[in-house]
C-alpha cells in the first residue's frame, strides 16, 4: 500500500464512522421537549359539591 | 363524588351492604372502544366540571356520611394517582378503608406504594389476549396480569371482573383460559365477576351480551374450579348470590346492589363452618 492509499483509507474509514455516529445520535437523542404548562387553577370549570347522596350513574 | 353501595363497584366479598364514598377525576390511561364511562374517562380536564375537594376534606366527608370506605373508581385511579395516594394515607389514618376500582395498567413500583394503604381492589381483566388489549384498549396485557398477582400477593382483598363482549372475548375457550389463569395465579377463592356488555362509545355496532352467554361463562368458571363466580350488569337471581363452595348453602342473597340476606357468621359458613374469602367487618 502506498502512503497516498493509506491516507485515503484512514480518511474514508473515519468519515464512515463519523457519518454513522451522526445518524445514530440523531435517532436516539430527543428531537424536542414539550413541557406541560403548570396551571395555577383547574383548567376546567370548578363547581360546588352537590348531590353526593345520590347513587352515581357511571359504572363502577 | 357520590355515595354508592359497595356492591356497585362490584365488591361482593368486602363489607357487604355498606356504602362507599366514591370519587373520580376525568381522564383515563386506557382508551377502550367499549368504555361504559367514556363521557368522563375520555375527557380532558379543560372540558370538564369538577369540585374542589382536598384529601382532608374528602376524608371528613366520607366520615360525616357514615361511609366506612373510600372508592377510587369510575375512571381509573392511575390517572389521579397522587391524589389517591394522599387521600388513602389520610383515610387509613382516620380508620377508613380504601378501595381501588382499576384496570390495573400501572407499573409495579407505584402500585406497591399505593397498595400499602389499600384494603381492597377490583381489577378488570378484560381478556387474556394481548391483541385485544392493543386493539380495543390501546394497552397491553402483561402489566395487568402483573398488577393482579402483585395485588393478591400483597394481601389486599381482590376481586376480578371481566366484561364479556360478543364476538370479541365471549368464546367458551377464552372464558376457560381466563378462569384457569385466575385460579392458578390468584387462587380459586378469588371472586370472579362476568359483566354484561352494552353497546357504548365506539362499539355501538355490537349487540348486548346475552344472559345465556353470561350463565355459560359462570358455569365454565365453576367447572374450572373457581369458587365464587358472579354475573353483573343484568338481573340474575343465582348469579348474584354467594354460596358456600363446601356445602352450597346460600350465604348472601342479593338483588341488584342490595343485600337481602347475609347469613355469614364471622366470615364463615353457618352450616359447615368453612371460612369464606373476604373482608366482612
Amino acid at each position: 500500500m502506498t502512503r497516498r492509499q493509506f491516507i485515503q483509507f484512514v480518511l474514508k474509514t473515519a468519515s464512515a464512522f463519523a457519518i454513522a455516529a451522526y445518524f445514530l445520535g440523531e435517532k436516539v437523542s430527543p428531537r424536542k421537549f414539550i413541557y406541560a404548562l403548570r396551571h395555577k387553577t383547574y383548567p376546567g370549570t370548578v363547581k360546588p359539591l352537590s348531590d353526593i347522596n345520590t347513587q352515581e350513574k357511571w359504572s363502577g | 363524588m357520590h355515595i354508592d353501595p359497595v356492591e356497585k363497584k362490584p365488591f361482593f366479598h368486602f363489607l357487604p351492604g355498606t356504602s362507599t364514598f366514591s370519587l373520580a377525576t376525568v381522564g383515563c390511561n386506557l382508551h377502550c372502544k367499549n368504555c361504559q364511562n367514556w363521557e368522563i374517562s375520555q375527557l380532558n380536564p379543560e372540558d370538564s366540571q369538577a369540585a374542589f375537594c382536598p384529601p382532608d376534606k374528602l376524608v371528613e366527608l366520607a366520615k360525616s356520611n357514615n361511609c366506612p370506605s373510600l372508592s377510587y373508581t369510575y375512571t381509573d385511579p392511575v390517572v389521579y394517582y397522587e391524589y389517591a395516594l394522599d387521600s388513602s394515607k389520610l383515610a387509613k389514618a382516620a380508620g377508613l378503608r380504601n378501595t381501588l376500582v382499576t384496570a390495573g395498567y400501572i407499573n409495579k413500583e407505584p402500585l406497591k406504594q399505593l397498595l400499602k394503604f389499600v384494603d381492597a381492589a377490583r381489577i378488570d381483566l378484560k381478556s387474556m389476549s394481548d391483541d385485544f388489549y392493543k386493539d380495543i384498549c390501546s394497552a397491553t396485557l402483561k402489566p395487568v396480569l402483573d398488577s393482579l398477582v402483585l395485588t393478591k400477593s400483597s394481601g389486599v382483598h381482590l376481586e376480578v371482573i371481566n366484561l364479556v363482549i360478543p364476538t370479541l372475548n365471549d368464546s367458551p375457550e377464552q372464558i376457560r383460559t381466563l378462569a384457569r389463569w385466575v385460579k392458578s395465579n390468584l387462587g380459586a377463592d378469588t371472586p370472579l365477576h362476568f359483566s354484561r356488555f352494552y353497546p357504548q362509545y365506539k362499539m355501538q355496532y355490537l349487540p348486548s351480551t346475552s344472559a345465556e352467554t353470561l350463565d355459560t361463562a359462570r358455569q365454565i368458571a365453576f367447572s374450572e374450579g373457581m369458587q365464587y363466580v358472579y354475573i353483573g350488569n343484568i338481573t340474575s337471581k343465582e348469579g348474584q348470590n354467594t354460596y358456600c363452595p363446601g356445602c352450597k348453602t346460600l350465604l348472601i342473597e342479593r338483588s341488584g346492589f342490595t343485600v337481602l340476606k347475609n347469613q355469614l357468621k364471622n366470615g364463615t359458613c353457618p352450616s359447615c363452618g368453612k371460612e369464606i374469602y373476604g373482608v366482612w367487618k
